[in-house]
C-alpha cells in the first residue's frame, strides 16, 4: 500500500513537472495530493487525511483551476529566448538535492530505528480537538484573523481600481 | 530494504525528500507563474508529509496534527494571495510569463 501512494504522490508530481498543458498539470497536482492523503491514511491520521483532501485537492486546486481559465492561460506562452542553462542547471541542481537527500536518508541509523517502538494509536478528532483549543487558542484566534486579512488582501489585489 | 518499500519512516522521509525535489525542480525550471505556484505548493506538501511521518514515529504525537492544521491555514492564506498576484499581474501585463514580467529587472 505504502508504495502504491509513494508512487502516485511522485509521478504525479513528475508528470506535473513536465506536462505543458496547465489544466492538464492542474489536475496533476490532484493526483499528488490524492497520494499524499493515502499517505497520511497509512499513517494512521485520518484527520489529515480528511483535511488534505477537502484543503489541498479540493479549495485550493479549484482556485488555481479558476485562475487558469479565468486568464485562458491554458498552454504556456512561448519562451522568449532559450534557457537551456537555467533548464540543465535547475535540474543538475534538483539531482544533486535528490542524491543528496537519498543518500544522508539511507545512511541514517536515526531514521532506521523508531524511537518508540509499538504501534501508537490512530489520531482521533476528540483528542486534536482538545489539544488545539486548550493549548493553542490563541493562536488559532490568530490564524482567523489571518484569514479574515488575506481575504481582504486579496480582494484589494485583484480590484481593478479601489 | 523491504522495510523501505513497505513504509518506515525512512521511506516517508524519503518520499516526502523526493517530492521537495521535483518541486524545487518545477519552481526553477518553468516559465509559467501559476506553474511555479503549483511547485510551491508541492514542496509545502513534502514539509507536512515529514513532519507527520516524524510525528507518528514518536508514539502519535497529536501536537503532530495541531502544526499540520496551522500549517494548511497558512497555505490556503497562501495561495488565495498568490493567485490574486497572478492576477494582478495578468491585468497589468497581459501574461503569466516570468520572463515577460521583467519591469524590476535593470
Amino acid at each position: 500500500m505504502f508504495l502504491t501512494f509513494a508512487l502516485i504522490t511522485l509521478l504525479g508530481a513528475l508528470s506535473l513537472a513536465f506536462q505543458k498543458n496547465l489544466v492538464v498539470a492542474g489536475l496533476c497536482m490532484v493526483l499528488t495530493f490524492f497520494g499524499v492523503a493515502g499517505l497520511f491514511l497509512l499513517l494512521a491520521n485520518p484527520v489529515a487525511a480528511a483535511l488534505q483532501v477537502i484543503v489541498y485537492s479540493g479549495a485550493i486546486v479549484v482556485l488555481v483551476l479558476f485562475v487558469i481559465m479565468l486568464l485562458s492561460a491554458h498552454e504556456e506562452e512561448e519562451a522568449l529566448k532559450a534557457h537551456a542553462i537555467q533548464r540543465w542547471g535547475s535540474a543538475a541542481a534538483a539531482l544533486a538535492l535528490a542524491g543528496g537527500a537519498v543518500k544522508v536518508v539511507l545512511s541514517s541509523s536515526f531514521l532506521r530505528t523508531p524511537p518508540s517502538p509499538g504501534i501508537p494509536p490512530p489520531m482521533d478528532l476528540g483528542a486534536l480537538g482538545n489539544a488545539l483549543f486548550k493549548n493553542h487558542l490563541a493562536a488559532f484566534e490568530i490564524v482567523g484573523l489571518l484569514l479574515l486579512a488575506t481575504m481582504v488582501g486579496a480582494v484589494v489585489l485583484v480590484k481593478r481600481d479601489l | 530494504m523491504s522495510n523501505l518499500l513497505q513504509g518506515s519512516l525512512q521511506g516517508y522521509v524519503l518520499v516526502a525528500l523526493l517530492l521537495f525535489a521535483i518541486g524545487f525542480f518545477i519552481v526553477l525550471s518553468r516559465r509559467s507563474v501559476l506553474v511555479q505556484f503549483m511547485g510551491v505548493e508541492l514542496m509545502l506538501n513534502a514539509a507536512n508529509v515529514a513532519l507527520l511521518a516524524f510525528a507518528r514515529a514518536r508514539g502519535g504525537d497529536v501536537q503532530g496534527t495541531v502544526f499540520y492544521l496551522f500549517i494548511i491555514a497558512v497555505a490556503a492564506c497562501e495561495a488565495a494571495v498568490g493567485l490574486a498576484l497572478v492576477v494582478g499581474l495578468f491585468r497589468h501585463r497581459t501574461t503569466t510569463d516570468t520572463d515577460r514580467a521583467d519591469a524590476l529587472k535593470l
